[in-house]
């Protein structure tokens, strides 16, 4: 327990970066469990924050609630300086938190290019939405978007008729076209070849450049290739908090979460 | 990029279509040149149950809400016209002269009710045509959208509505006329000149247009790429930042206007209006109309209700049973056709289809799913618990 309160507060290197995004003292209730007790997390501007956690550790909790999608029991969610806490899910889309889903969540019935043009940041209100032209510059937008996922060709296909890696690359450029300021992933390399793994780390990679970046993760290597700093949740606590050494080297993570497999991996 | 075809949307009827539909619409012109006087009533009536059921198509067939509760706004529409019609025979037409109608010397009232009244004025009863059932859809769909029931739910709540207000129409027999509703009313009028039936055609027809040309442009925008994306995936959407109940609200509403619309129509061609189209039978049978015509296809509904009134028509000449024909008719279409007649139509004259991209030339067939990706989703679905 020492651990989890020792690893919660923010080093002093961090602090003297600007918070974007702020969990603070969050508890989340499904009839009775306690999914998420009492978590404390602090994104900082274009970081990648990795994390991990076993089954049932409540980190895509801990996303849904700050998206509103699973309401908030107790707690705050502080998105630039502003409270958001159980806000409409829409609002706080529309104020610059982007989310992509565990299991891609795209519309099959629709083309590459429709999923991208309906997630572009703009106008989303009945009347704009009439009106709204298909103009250069929005044109432009999807392109790069779909460019940087490696989605150019198949733009006019069905997403229907794309792998499971691919559903996958669709949710990140919808993400992406969102242009938000904070990105929510939840496992973005589930299902996903040793290959598409990788150049989604590249990917993300390249988004953190202007974006800060809460990704949930399984695969230690990807979380090896993005990661810099790791939170680690078990039975809805933060557990430990640090780079991948620091965290792979905690007795208690060790214990609880990787196990014999990690310490093969790490030696 | 410059490889890069642009396939999108096309911001113009395509030649083909505009071809197909001036044809249809001049056959509907000539029409009632060469029909009878009966013909010309029923495809009349017709084009407005077509309308009806266009306008529940942009509700069911674009945005996923199945409504039993569609002939509640056409006849709200049509209750207004007919209140304009009642209290406009001209005191020599009246049963018992004066201004009361009928129906509300025989259930002992002595003046006309004041919320009533106004709609002896065109202007007003013209307001109350579309905004009647408009503000009853939005106070409707505000609660039922706002809150958290979905799916079946609101089917449920559409089902109940429909007999509610069935039987609130038949209880207020002094204020409604009833079960037998408003009968007798006067002919539709311009300036003290009767419209003709002719005339009356041709206004039914100009309004059907300009539903099918308002529902294309909507449904071929931005605007009905969200209303599809709704239907697929409501709680996906707002996560893009869409406020899904506000578009949910609007299409409800305006999809109530239209149907009141033509329910207001209905009333100077059938003489009389009555709580049978309130009732699920009637809303049932709309939701027949998109089913068989084909969701999300805008003249698929419309066709079928021209087509079933028809068939409908000719049965009846035959047979007493007509109800077993058109029955037969749906089984038939819902087993072998299940996305309507218009599925049978090629995809490129179909209007639901105007909005969907072209391919790219030379676009990538079917990738090829990598080996061991079915091992990797199999852990993923162990793995979802989390």
């Amino acid at each position: 327990m020492t651990d989890a309160m020792t690893a919660t507060a923010p080093t002093a290197a961090t602090t003297t970066e600007k918070s974007v995004l702020s969990v603070k003292d969050l508890n989340v209730e499904f009839s009775g469990f306690k999914a998420l007790k009492g978590v404390n997390l602090e994104v900082y501007d274009g970081e990648i924050v990795t994390i991990i956690g076993p089954n049932g550790a409540g980190k895509s909790t801990l996303l849904d609630a700050i998206v509103s999608k699973s309401p908030v029991a107790s707690g705050k969610v502080m998105y630039q300086g502003k409270n958001i806490t159980n806000k409409n899910p829409y609002e706080i889309a529309r104020m610059g938190i982007g989310r992509k889903f565990q299991n891609p969540n795209v519309y099959n019935e629709l083309t590459v290019f429709d999923n991208i043009l309906l997630a572009l940041k703009g106008a989303h209100g009945i009347f704009a939405s009439m009106r709204a032209k298909l103009t250069k510059a929005k044109k432009g937008k999807i392109y790069d978007v779909l460019e940087r996922t490696g989605l150019l060709d198949q733009a006019f296909e069905e997403v229907s008729s794309l792998s499971h890696g691919q559903k996958q690359w669709v949710e990140i450029a919808m993400v992406l076209a969102q242009d938000p300021s904070v990105v929510l992933l939840d496992e973005p390399t589930a299902g996903m070849t040793t290959e598409e793994t990788y150049a989604t780390g590249e990917i993300i990679k390249s988004i953190a450049k202007g974006q800060s970046i809460v990704v949930i993760e399984h695969d230690m290597e990807f979380v090896k290739q993005i990661a810099e700093r790791i939170v680690v949740l078990h039975q809805g606590e933060v557990l430990a908090e640090g780079s991948v050494q620091e965290v792979q080297s905690n007795p208690k993570v060790i214990e609880v979460y990787l196990g014999r497999e990690a310490i093969d991996a790490a030696t | 990029m410059s490889n890069v075809v642009m396939g999108y949307k096309q911001s113009t009827f395509p030649k083909r279509l505009a071809a197909i539909a001036g044809i249809a619409l001049l056959i509907f012109i000539i029409l009632p040149f060469v029909v009878g006087s009966f013909q010309l009533s029923l495809v009349s009536k017709l084009l407005l149950f077509g309308t009806l059921a266009v306008s529940l198509d942009l509700v069911w067939g674009f945005t996923g809400i199945l409504s039993f509760a569609h002939g509640i706004f056409f006849t709200l529409g049509g209750y207004a016209v007919a209140y304009y019609l009642k209290l406009n025979l001209s005191a020599a037409n009246n049963t018992y002269g004066g201004e009361l109608p009928d129906f509300m010397v025989w259930n002992g009232l002595e003046v006309l009710p004041w919320f009533i009244a106004p709609l002896k004025y065109f202007p007003i009863a013209f307001l109350a045509m579309i905004g009647v059932p408009a503000l009853f859809a939005f106070i409707t769909g505000s609660f039922i959208f706002r809150s958290k029931v979905s799916g079946v739910y609101i089917t449920i709540i559409t089902l109940a509505l429909s007999s509610a207000l069935t039987t609130f129409f038949i209880s207020q027999q002094a204020y409604t006329g009833g079960t037998n509703g408003i009968t007798d009313v006067s002919k539709l009028s311009f300036f003290g000149t009767d419209i003709p039936p002719v005339g009356l055609y041709f206004i039914i027809l100009a309004y059907t247009v300009f539903v099918l040309a308002l529902s294309w442009w909507l449904t071929q925008s931005n605007f009905g790429l969200i209303l599809r994306s709704i239907n697929e995936n409501e709680n996906r959407i707002a996560f893009l930042g869409y406020d899904v109940a506000q578009y949910k609200i609007f299409i409800w509403t305006l999809s109530a206007a239209l149907a009141g619309v033509a329910g207001g129509l209905f009333v100077p061609l059938n003489r009389f209006i009555s709580p049978v189209y309130l009732a699920v039978a009637f809303g049932t049978q709309v939701v027949i109309w998109v089913a068989i015509g084909g969701r999300g296809t805008i003249v698929g509904p419309l066709a079928a209700a021209i087509l079933l009134g028809q068939v409908q028509n000719s049965a009846e000449k035959v047979t007493q049973d007509w109800n077993l024909i058109v029955g037969v008719l749906l089984l038939v279409v819902v087993l072998f056709i299940p996305n309507g007649l218009m599925s049978l139509v090629p995809k490129q004259l179909s209007l639901s289809n105007l909005s969907k991209p072209k391919p790219l030339p030379g676009a990538a067939a079917t990738p090829v799913v990598p080996e061991g990706m079915t091992a990797e989703a199999k852990k993923e679905t162990v793995q979802r618990s989390s």
